[in-house]
């Protein structure tokens, strides 16, 4: 009776052993689809500053002439692998004001690595006190080409004197600045 | 599936792979040799136990307290896209954490002395340990950027993470101090095979409105990133020798560092105990094959600056590059090879269980009193049910787990524990234990959240452990 008891027990504690192995073994994986991982995309915005330029008032009247200032600025942020193999699109803002009494004339234009003309910006503006001008220049599907952006290796800016060199403005401290930063949408994971 | 896709998902995973080190089914299971690896001052009554090498000791954990595989790659028909911004990016934040963690034991003997209040035991293990912190403003960087996000301070220190490959060598020794207390230490060498831990990164990169232009950028950074061994590992990857160069620096041909185990088990009465142990007090000096990489310094940018009259005094100045290195020389990135000290993260276990019921099958067969056991082998009660506590040491504090559990002897043949946890991971962590004995034999399966098993890969924790030993109580 004893052994019987005994005998029963083992099989007890192995139909215990054998639902709980059983059990574990039994998890279960559901379907899973990592193929989706290809269609994982990446694609944030950064802006930025890129250029601040600023000519007083005073320095203008000191040149004779119209051509206040030209000067070829080296800029390779754009057309560096990193940024020109993933740039979408995207928008420069300009804000030029002018705060002198002479109407003046700015232009901003991008030219590649072998110096050749690739966009081209002009703002005319009128002297103090309704001098502000502000633009976005889109580049991409919806502005203009984006090659611009990624062969961008030089910013060449032209300042020109459309008034005169003696006149001095009301404002305190009279001088044109020119403001701009960039927007772009960058393709972060490919 | 493109590289960087692949090493995209890659990295994913061993995140994923990246959790706490809490072996709850394990801890006081007493029937079970490594429970003696957890608490040296655990009760035993073995005269002797040796594990089969490799197999007497494998376990293996990994968490997210965030989110699980199947949440991002269900075939749901949901864009991935929308779920990884619904679910990651809205959903988790810098608190969540992705860690991981195994341990083999190479070795694992125990032996009783001649006097039988003292019982030694000593080994070798192997153990890897990671863990990630979700890098939330880093990943809003990455997936929105840093548009229409003006003043808002995308924290650098999201950046947590520490990692860690090492053979442990110990001896432990655990003494019977009375009827009623049990005391343990185990001396730990560590041998450390790779380490890297960036943990005390400080600093924000921040886009405003400009003082002259449109927009001004600033970084702040002061972060660090610390390794060891990991160049190792490369050259020995590279040169197809990566099993001898993990073999070699796993047995001394690393970094070196000592610790300490202290555990004790304490019986209030007769049939309620309280058990503690705090694990890996202890530090690893890193000076072999170290490279650390420094991120450091203050700027602000609004992009070129010309300032007439003085921009006209050098009609050749590159003001890109006088730019460029400026940030260099103000926030220098930088490596450096200097040694340092890694502390272990310490962990702190704790119980109190009250025990009732018949005493063990064996004991109880022999019809002969409740003090008396076949060969040296002490009764215990059939039931045991209590509460334990679980903490241990993090990067971002200490994490802590409460568990309750309930534990079954059946005969000398078979014990079951079964435990409900609640941690960061799971409010539903329910674990089964089960150790078998079969004359010496001694087999032992854990496993843990076995309502995740139901979807592994829906589950945000998954742990088991398995071992095989050789166990002797003695001849009476």
């Amino acid at each position: 009776m004893l052994v019987k008891g005994v005998g029963m027990k083992v099989k007890v504690n192995f139909f215990l052993f054998s639902v709980v192995v059983m059990s574990i073994i039994s998890s279960c994986v559901a379907d899973i689809d990592f193929t989706q991982f290809d269609e994982v995309a990446a694609t944030p915005t950064y802006e930025a500053g890129i250029l601040y330029l600023e000519a007083p008032e005073d320095v203008i009247n000191l040149v004779s002439g119209t051509s206040v200032f030209s000067q070829n600025f080296n800029f390779n942020a754009f057309s560096s692998d990193v940024f020109a193999s993933r740039v979408i699109d995207g928008t420069i803002t300009y804000v030029v004001e002018n705060t002198t009494s002479k109407e003046l004339e700015i232009t901003v234009d991008f030219l590649d690595e072998a110096g050749t003309l690739l966009d081209t910006e002009v703002f005319s503006i009128d002297p103090q006190p309704t001098a502000i001008v502000q633009r976005e220049i889109a580049y991409g599907a919806s502005g203009r080409s984006i090659e611009i952006i990624k062969s961008l290796s030089t910013i060449r800016v032209i300042a020109e004197n459309l008034g005169d060199n003696s006149s001095t403005s009301s404002l305190e401290n009279p001088l044109i600045t020119l403001q701009s930063s960039g927007k772009f949408r960058v393709e972060l994971i490919k | 599936m493109k590289r960087s896709k692949l090493l995209s998902l890659v990295g994913f995973w061993l995140c994923i792979s990246l959790h706490a080190q809490n072996k709850q089914l394990l801890y006081d299971f007493t029937e079970i040799p490594q429970s003696l690896i957890i608490n040296p001052g655990a009760q035993t009554d073995f005269k002797w136990y040796a594990g089969i090498p490799t197999l007497s000791g494998l376990s293996f954990q990994a968490g997210s307290s965030g989110v699980s595989a199947y949440d991002l790659f269900a075939p749901d028909g949901l864009d991935i896209n929308d779920k990884i911004r619904d679910r990651l990016l809205n959903t988790m934040t810098a608190r969540d954490e992705l860690s991981g963690t195994y341990q083999i034991e190479l070795l694992n003997v125990g032996f009783r002395s001649s006097d039988p209040s003292l019982f030694y035991s000593f080994g070798i293990y192997n153990e890897g340990d990671a863990i990630g912190y979700w890098l939330q403003d880093y990943a809003i960087l990455a997936i929105d950027g840093n548009v229409d996000q003006l003043n808002r301070r995308f924290d650098l220190g999201d950046l947590k993470t520490r990692g860690e490959m090492m053979n442990v060598f110990h001896f432990g020794v655990n003494k019977i101090v009375d009827r009623k207390l049990t005391i343990g230490a185990r001396a730990k060498v560590y041998s450390s095979i790779f380490d890297f831990n960036s943990t005390r990164n400080k600093g924000f990169f921040v886009t405003r409105p400009g003082a002259n232009n449109i927009l001004s950028s600033t970084i702040s950074a002061d972060m660090q990133w610390r390794t060891s061994g990991i160049n190792a590992i490369k050259e020995g990857n590279r040169e197809e020798t990566l099993g001898n160069t993990i073999f070699k620096r796993g047995f001394f041909g690393g970094n070196l560092g000592l610790g300490i185990d202290l555990g004790l088990t304490y019986k209030i009465n007769s049939q309620t105990v309280f058990t503690a142990s705090v694990l890996d007090l202890g530090f690893i000096y890193h000076s072999n094959d170290v490279e650390n990489y420094t991120l450091k310094g203050d700027v602000t940018t609004e992009g070129l600056e010309v300032i007439l009259p003085d921009a006209l005094s050098n009609p050749n100045r590159d003001f890109w590059q006088d730019l460029v290195d400026e940030i260099k020389e103000i926030v220098p990135f930088e490596n450096n090879f200097d040694s340092y000290v890694a502390f272990r993260p310490t962990k702190l276990n704790a119980s109190l269980r009250y025990n009732w019921g018949e005493q063990s099958l064996r004991a109880a067969n022999c019809d002969c009193g409740p003090n008396v056991t076949r060969g040296n082998r002490a009764p215990k009660y059939i039931n045991g049910v209590g509460g334990q506590l679980y903490m241990i040491n993090r990067p971002r504090g200490p994490q802590t787990a409460i568990t309750a559990f309930y534990i079954r002897r059946i005969g000398n043949v078979m014990a079951l524990k079964a435990t409900y946890t609640v941690d960061k991971f799971s409010f539903s962590n329910i674990g089964l234990g089960l150790n078998l004995q079969a004359g010496p034999v001694n087999l032992y399966f854990l496993a843990d959240n076995l309502l995740g098993y139901q979807n592994v890969l829906d589950s945000r924790y998954v742990s088991f452990q398995l071992g095989l030993n050789i166990i002797s109580w003695g001849k009476k």
